[in-house]
């Protein structure tokens, strides 16, 4: 009897034990999980400190100085008494050579992208895959130094041949293409055989020879441009592209991925050939992640510091005329990497928060252009996946 | 459109991917190949007897014996150089003043063409700084500065239309008729045996200091720096990393909360890199006062939270890429949650964390913005490891930047800089390599 108590008595303590145990457990679990949430939110904590304190240093740039002159002035002077601080230039210096390689890199990176998804076989495309990781690894500094001391000289000495050759190689097979396809789709309505084919060949020869000419006399053109500095926007916007690349081709290549294989083989069903499939379905159907691929690549090279610092000549000005690549420009980004050291040493003028109100120009735009490549991914997830 | 040009179509299309993929090889090729091969040109190269010199004044080191005698025998040839330099001053003496001005002006710039050449000639004063005390190091450069003593460098600008063209007059016709006109052939035809070439391999560059703001010497307070801000990054930046994944991975419910923190990563991920270093000297030092001023550690942290979300992305990834299988085994063992983690899921992610850490600490050692408010100087020696929460450090990434844009002398000293910049790209390649090695291994292991 004592026995039997004892044992029931056992029970009911390893029941009561089990229980604060359990409880116990429990608050360290939810202890544990709280831990955890503390660290993943420690990010969002980052960011919210970053734009509190970016803008804490630029509110008073605003204050002290208004608006309207650092948005529509492009008289930088921040040394002089009294000092000017209109940032239209350097705005404008920023948007230049984003626009310049994105000009450069979106074709290229979007092409690439397509090529590695949908035309190399597996055993490239392992191959291929690295070498764009490379050129993403390679530090900008190191860039940089390329930009300045290769260049940079390359371009002073030899611009107007380098200039004629890349417009050689670039736009002839692009030519040679137009002529084909423009020559056959002028004679498609034509339905007599024989009057078609010689009318094509017409067509050919004399699209061909205006082609050509196009090619020589934009070409001899090229070659006469003298290149006064190398230091200028097209060193830049080659150099910045470059650094754009790897992003957009591994986001894009991504998007076209998640391009589902059926979308495609509808396509190939029909009769079209991979072009056709590619050009007509797989683009459209994965457009709006490529359009955030280059949302974010065009964001690598707008936020990019050291390569414009070094390499774009750093002379506040609007290019005369307005396109011209061939000038040397100034960024916001190397004007507060540039400017800080000067400015430092009187932190409270508005010197120094005006550069605070440049980072936080930058940082807005990024969170913005940011948010609207997400929403678009997410859009076209779910477009993809048929909900 | 008919079948032929559909066809052209189709492969030119194919073309022009495989094209711009090309293109990226080459861009890549074109950018790292001179880097490569002028940066091992910091390392070896053809050193002269004032290399050597220089070695044994500065650093100790060398065979003094053997030093001595080699700057006997180059004695001896310098010494019919003083000699025909001793008689022209002579000579000058007796001119004629006009005359005297005139080949005085002359006979400065050849001095100061032998100075740079040979170092510092008898009757000199000791010059201060430590680069004018010795002559050319390196072969290639004392070839290049024979031509300035044996030319005079004028520039056309004749043609107002085009930029200015650059052309040599011989400087030994400046001095014909006098006793100097023969030190000109003298010096270029015994330049080796004055200068006394050798293949050298100069391994200091990587592990002495610089002298006299690398005119010589090597690059290891920058090493050193980089290793300092990259591993301290590192330090913050991983653990939380993988925290953070896990909690993302294994234990965030989708929600509002979630989508607010991962939409946080991503705008983190974007912000350009100097807006770090902005932040990092608004807030680590002007806030926080982590240091007085500029500090590894404050440059550390700045780089840690740059680093952060790509961290957190790829012990992500890694996390998800446990096959389910494994958790389930552990779960029906009878493991908790957490035990399963920090046993079963954490393991076998390990190599796919570590590959997303490899990446960022090259990332953050080749990053220049962040630390330049917040970690970097220009010159410094190298700091101990108890400096690194009061002073800054030299780093690779920004000495390259001051060395090509702000020194002093930078076309003199292209060399340094190439050779800065090399080993950057391959500290930075030899992490990315092996994190792309690691990744193949464990795809094949998970595969099987």
């Amino acid at each position: 009897m004592a026995g039997e108590s004892e044992g029931e008595c056992n029970r009911t303590n390893a029941f009561v034990v089990s229980a604060r145990k359990r409880a116990m457990q429990n608050v360290a679990k939810r202890a544990g999980e709280g831990m955890l949430f503390a660290v993943a939110s420690f990010v969002a904590v980052i960011v919210l400190f970053i734009f509190y304190f970016v803008a804490r240093d630029a509110v008073p740039f605003f204050q002290i100085r208004g608006f309207s002159e650092f948005f529509t002035s492009s008289n930088w002077y921040p040394a002089d008494d009294p000092a000017q601080f209109g940032a239209l230039a350097i705005i404008y210096g920023s948007l230049m050579v984003t626009l310049g390689s994105a000009l450069i890199a979106v074709p290229m990176g979007v092409a690439a992208a397509i090529c590695l998804s949908d035309i190399l076989p597996f055993s490239v495309r392992q191959y291929a895959k690295p070498v764009i990781e490379m050129l993403a690894a390679i530090p900008s500094v190191a860039f940089g130094f390329f930009a300045l001391v290769i260049l940079a000289p390359l371009l002073q000495n030899n611009g107007g041949p380098l200039l004629m050759w890349a417009w050689w190689i670039l736009v002839s097979p692009f030519m040679l293409l137009a002529v084909i396809v423009i020559s056959d789709l002028l004679t498609t309505k034509i339905t007599e055989p024989k009057r078609r084919q010689q009318l094509h060949l017409f067509f050919m020869i004399f699209l061909g020879l205006l082609s050509v000419f196009l090619l020589f006399k934009v070409g001899t053109v090229l070659y006469g441009i003298q290149i006064l500095t190398g230091t200028n926007a097209l060193n830049v916007s080659i150099i910045l592209s470059f650094m754009a690349l790897p992003t957009i081709v591994s986001v894009s290549e991504d998007a076209l991925q998640a391009v589902g294989r059926d979308i495609r083989e509808g396509s190939y069903a029909l009769g079209a050939t991979r072009a056709e499939t590619i050009l007509k379905t797989v683009l459209p159907a994965g457009s709006s992640g490529i359009l955030a691929a280059v949302i974010l690549g065009i964001m690598r090279a707008l936020g990019e510091t050291m390569v414009v610092w070094m390499a774009s000549g750093n002379s506040s000005q609007i290019p005369e005329p307005w396109f011209n690549y061939l000038q040397a420009i100034r960024t916001l980004t190397a004007t507060i990497a540039g400017d800080m050291g000067e400015a430092d040493q009187v932190t409270g003028s508005a010197r120094f928060h005006v550069l605070f109100a440049m980072g936080l120009l930058l940082l807005v735009i990024s969170f913005i252009s940011n948010l609207v490549s997400e929403r678009i991914v997410v859009r076209q997830r779910k477009i993809l996946s048929g909900q | 459109m008919n079948i032929g040009t559909r066809k052209i179509l189709d492969r030119s299309f194919t073309a022009v991917g495989i094209g711009s993929i090309i293109v990226m090889a080459v861009a890549l090729m074109i950018v790292v190949v001179p880097i490569i091969t002028n940066g091992i040109g910091a390392v070896f190269f053809t050193g002269t007897v004032e290399h050597r010199k220089m070695l044994f004044s500065e650093f100790k080191r060398g065979d003094s014996e053997n030093l001595s005698s080699e700057v006997a025998s180059s004695e001896r040839y310098r010494a019919k150089v003083y000699q025909m330099l001793t008689g022209f001053e002579a000579e000058l003496e007796t001119m004629a003043p006009e005359q005297k001005a005139e080949y005085q002006a002359k006979y400065t710039q050849v001095r100061a063409a032998l100075q740079a050449l040979l170092g510092p000639l008898p009757g000199d004063p000791e010059p201060m700084l430590t680069r004018f005390k010795y002559g050319q190091t390196r072969w290639e450069k004392a070839e290049e500065k024979l031509h300035d003593l044996l030319y005079e460098t004028r520039w056309d600008n004749s043609n107002p239309e085009v930029m200015a063209k650059e052309y040599f007059v011989s400087r030994a016709i400046g001095f014909q008729g006098t006793s100097l006109v023969k030190l000109f052939p003298y010096v270029k035809n015994n330049l080796e045996s004055m200068l006394l070439p050798e293949f050298t391999c100069y391994w200091g560059f990587i592990t002495d200091s610089s002298v006299d703001s690398h005119f010589f010497g090597g690059i290891w307070p920058e090493i050193q720096g980089t290793f300092f801000l990259a591993v301290g990054a590192m330090l913050f930046a991983f653990p939380l990393g993988v925290v953070a994944a896990v909690y993302f991975t294994e234990y965030a419910r989708p929600g509002f909360l979630n989508s607010m923190l991962r939409s946080a990563n991503s705008t983190l991920a974007g912000v350009p890199s100097i807006v770090f270093g902005m932040f990092g000297l608004a807030f680590f030092i002007n806030t926080m006062k982590v240091s007085e001023s500029k500090s590894v550690i404050a440059g550390a942290l700045t780089l840690a939270i740059m680093i952060l979300p790509t961290i957190i992305r790829a012990a992500e990834e890694a996390i998800l890429a446990v096959p389910k299988t494994y958790r389930e085994a552990s779960l029906s063992l009878g493991s908790t949650k957490w035990n399963t983690i920090a046993t079963v899921i954490l393991p076998a992610a390990l190599p796919g964390i570590l590959t997303g850490g490899v990446i960022s600490l090259g990332r953050a050692a080749g990053e220049t913005a962040p630390i330049i408010f917040t970690a970097a100087v220009s010159v410094g020696s190298a700091i101990g490891l108890a400096d690194v929460f009061s002073s800054p450090t030299p780093a690779l990434s920004w000495n390259i930047y001051n060395l090509a844009s702000e020194h002093e002398a930078a076309a003199q000293i292209r060399h340094v800089q190439y050779g800065m910049v090399l080993a950057l790209v391959s500290i930075v390649l030899m992490l990315n390599l092996s994190a792309i090695v690691l990744r193949a291994r464990i795809s094949k292991k998970l595969k099987g």
